[in-house]
């Protein structure tokens, strides 16, 4: 299968602190990918490194065959990559709607991903003119993921969709993150284990700022020695 | 309605109390003096206004406090007078300019073309300080000998107050065309171009950017608009310079201010990509940069046009006089073109007191759409609050950055021109309607953009009414005392009201809660 996105060592340094100290990520085309690991084991620096929020200072990231380390973010961006943050940051100052059309990339992508997104979301629907504060954890949730939507992005990064919301809310959330992946790729991280497992098909487990562990998911559900050690869960 | 009422009772509260405060004010004078107080408040509102809002805008985004924007503010004013009483400097001017800009339109050429050379560490060093060395040494060379026709600050006879004067009762004086003799034309053109693309090359070594992905051609084209403005504004200088003073003082008037806000807007493009942008890290040392950028703008200023005040002519438009001057009413006006007009018996000046509100207006209203309906505007609301989750939709920030900049010294820039004709130029200038802005601001939300325009119309009003009552006096009820207040107490009123309301509003009449 072809690999749409390869991270390959990367060390990433915020102020002083070595955060990242060598994480490979490789992510099959049309695949969902997990990021595993314990609190503040560098799951979000990767991702935040791969879309240069956070540039690696050593290592290479490499999205379609070509480097991008090193690039500005937008450039990144721009090549196709779409970024779901932890908390969301969902534009307080801005509606519902100008929160996904300040997403297009190309005039009009708005307008041709509208009824898409709204499928997905129906509940979006009848938000769109309130503020972005006015939203609920689970509405921010999925305005965070449909604002991804809006532009054509071939690989979403996706911080947590899971943290904070109901347990229904989080079904929902599981459904559409599974019909997206039909179209793209999707790089998840996801601290419930449950949640992750049965999205994902591969996994990549990060310790402390490196990558230990990476395989099938079908692989590591099995394995409750390495799940109690990395992932301290049952 | 009853939420809106619970959660905002103070700030209705201290708005209600202004106002009766405003309304005693009124009970106290004249009719025709509360008008042209009113008026003058408006004014200075609006010219505060313009500093403040721009000031706003850059701090809300960029989390820079711009300390030279009062100075930008008097830049701008002596640009515009220089386009208005000189246009023949400003056409000489023209052709250096555009060659010291065009190596910096390049901007995102230069860390590619870094990329592309493969130079040791030391040499890596060494070349952006060698670079920008060689740059200024060639600018230094070249500049004192590139011939300019210009006043002569240290002679009275043909200093800026001696133009001014000239141009007000309609006369200019005889300019000699200025001609290459020190240096040939095809040596400065060129040492002008070279000195900017090396200036500009090692500037960006310095902020060691990372590379672009991609090329961007837009940047060549400006590049080469940039060098046919300066090849045609060389060739066709003279019938250039005809044309203008030729022009009538109102078209005159218009280019003026066009010209000085872009000067402004571009000025300021280059302070943020080339000065600011480096030290984001590093905010106090930002502070200090704009701090030092204003002091040094000032002394340019002084070098360039003088230390004494001098009067800007205001337009023909705004100038008619004799006849049935002061009109009456508009259609008097109009036909006479009136410097002044009687409105409630007030004499009102035309210009001053109706002509800067109404730009006011305009202005806050046209900045109000930009923000509210365009995609920059959305842009910047959403910049404002998370600047990296902009940048991680793909779109390019820092661009916004410089725009923004731009914009908030284009509005000060602005308001020099316009405050020129009422205020005069003066080196300090700037400062006070500064000092107005900052005390604007705290009283109205420092990132708050109605904020700043209602702190603005409020310092102007307090202002205005606490010097009309200087005049007139302020009769103490039941006793026979008039109170009259003297001039120190106009700032001192205004840093009153900014104390007072900040006491029971700590972020401003309508800055957000923290
Ligand atoms: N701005 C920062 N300054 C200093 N250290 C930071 C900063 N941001 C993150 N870190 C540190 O980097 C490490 C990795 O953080 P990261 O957010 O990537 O973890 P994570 O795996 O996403 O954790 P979580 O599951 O809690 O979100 C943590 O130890 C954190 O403390
Ligand atoms: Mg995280």
């Amino acid at each position: 299968m072809e690999t749409i996105l390869d991270v390959q060592n990367i060390h990433t340094f915020i102020g002083q602190y070595h955060i990242l100290q060598g994480v490979n990520v490789r992510v099959p085309q049309g695949s969902i990918t997990a990021l595993l690991g314990r609190n503040g084991a560098g799951k979000t620096t990767t991702l935040k490194s791969i879309i240069g929020l956070t540039p690696p200072r050593e290592g290479k990231v490499i999205y379609e065959g070509k480097e991008v380390q090193g690039a500005r973010s937008f450039d990144i961006a721009a090549k196709g990559i779409g970024f779901v943050p932890e908390h969301r940051a969902i534009f307080r100052d801005l509606t519902v709607e100008e929160n996904l059309k300040i997403a297009e990339r190309v005039k009009g992508d708005y307008l041709r991903k509208r009824d898409f997104i709204f499928d997905l979301f129906p509940d979006l629907k009848r938000l769109m003119t309130l503020s972005g504060t006015a939203l609920s954890g689970g509405q921010q949730q999925m305005l965070a993921i449909a604002r991804a939507l809006v532009p054509e992005n071939h690989l979403l990064l996706i911080d947590e969709p899971s943290e904070g919301l109901a347990p229904v809310i989080i079904e929902h959330m599981m459904k559409a993150i599974q019909l997206l992946a039909k179209d793209s790729t999707i790089v998840l991280v996801e601290q419930n284990f449950l949640v992750a497992s049965q999205l994902a098909e591969y996994y990549v487990i990060i310790e402390e700022g490196r990558s230990v562990q990476a395989g099938n998911m079908k692989d590591l559900v099995n394995d409750k020695a390495a799940i109690h050690r990395y992932l301290g869960a049952a | 309605m009853n939420t809106f009422l619970r959660k905002n009772t103070v700030l209705l509260i201290t708005l209600a109390a202004i106002l009766a405060l405003f309304i005693a004010a009124a009970q106290g004078m004249e009719k025709k003096d509360f008008v042209i107080t009113l008026l003058r408040g408006l004014s200075v509102g609006s010219l505060t206004f313009l500093v403040a809002s721009g000031f706003s805008l850059i701090f809300g985004l960029l989390d820079v406090l711009n300390l030279a924007h009062g100075t930008l503010f008097m830049i701008g004013a002596y640009i515009g007078w220089t386009v208005f009483v000189r246009p023949d400097t400003f056409v000489d001017l023209l052709t250096p300019l555009a060659l010291i800009l065009s190596g910096f339109a390049l901007g995102d050429v230069y860390p590619l073309l870094a990329t592309r050379i493969r130079f040791g560490l030391s040499l890596k060093r060494i070349l952006p300080w060698a670079l920008v060395f060689t740059s200024i040494l060639l600018f230094g060379w070249i500049l004192p000998r590139y011939p300019i026709a210009i006043w002569n600050v240290g002679n009275y006879g043909q200093s800026p107050v001696t133009y001014s004067f000239m141009a007000d009762s309609g006369t200019r004086l005889p300019v000699l065309p200025a001609a290459f003799t020190e240096i040939s034309a095809p040596l400065a053109l060129i040492g002008l171009l070279l000195a900017s693309i090396l200036g500009a090359f090692g500037l960006a070594l310095f902020n060691n950017t990372a590379q672009p992905l991609k090329l961007n051609w837009k940047k060549f084209i400006s590049f080469a608009i940039l060098l046919l403005v300066a090849l045609l504004t060389f060739i066709f200088n003279d019938s250039l310079t005809a044309a203008l003073t030729g022009l009538s003082s109102n078209w005159l008037f218009v280019i003026a201010v066009l010209v000085a806000t872009l000067s402004g807007a571009g000025l300021g493009a280059l302070i943020e990509s080339t000065l600011i942008r480096p030290l984001y890290i590093r905010p106090i040392y930002q502070l200090m940069l704009t701090l030092g950028m204003s002091a040094i703008g000032i002394e340019i200023v002084r070098a360039i046009w003088g230390r004494p005040e001098f009067v800007m002519p205001k337009p023909a438009f705004f100038n008619g006089s004799g006849g049935v001057c002061p009109a009456t009413n508009f259609a008097d006006w109009w036909a006479n073109n009136c410097s002044t007009i009687l409105l409630l018996d007030g004499r009102v000046r035309v210009y001053n007191e109706i002509f800067i509100p109404i730009v006011g207006v305009i202005v806050l209203i046209s900045i109000w759409m930009l923000l509210q309906r365009t995609r920059l505007g959305m842009v910047i609301r959403a910049g404002v609050q998370d600047r990296e989750m902009v940048e991680a939709l793909g779109i390019n920030v820092r661009r916004v950055f410089t725009m923004v900049f731009a914009l908030g010294v284009g509005l000060a820039a602005l308001g020099g021109i316009l405050a020129a004709p009422s205020m005069g130029l003066s080196n300090a200038m700037g400062e006070s309607l500064f000092l107005n802005a900052l005390i604007a601001l705290a009283i109205g939300g420092l990132t708050n953009y109605p904020g700043a325009a209602l702190g603005s119309v409020l310092v102007g009003l307090i202002q205005q009414f606490i010097i009309k009552y200087g005049q007139i006096g302020i009769a103490i009820p039941f006793t026979d005392i008039i109170f009259k207040p003297t001039p120190p107490l106009v700032p001192a009123s205004t840093v009153l009201l900014m104390v007072i309301i900040l006491l029971i509003l700590p972020n401003g009449l309508l800055g957000k809660k923290e």
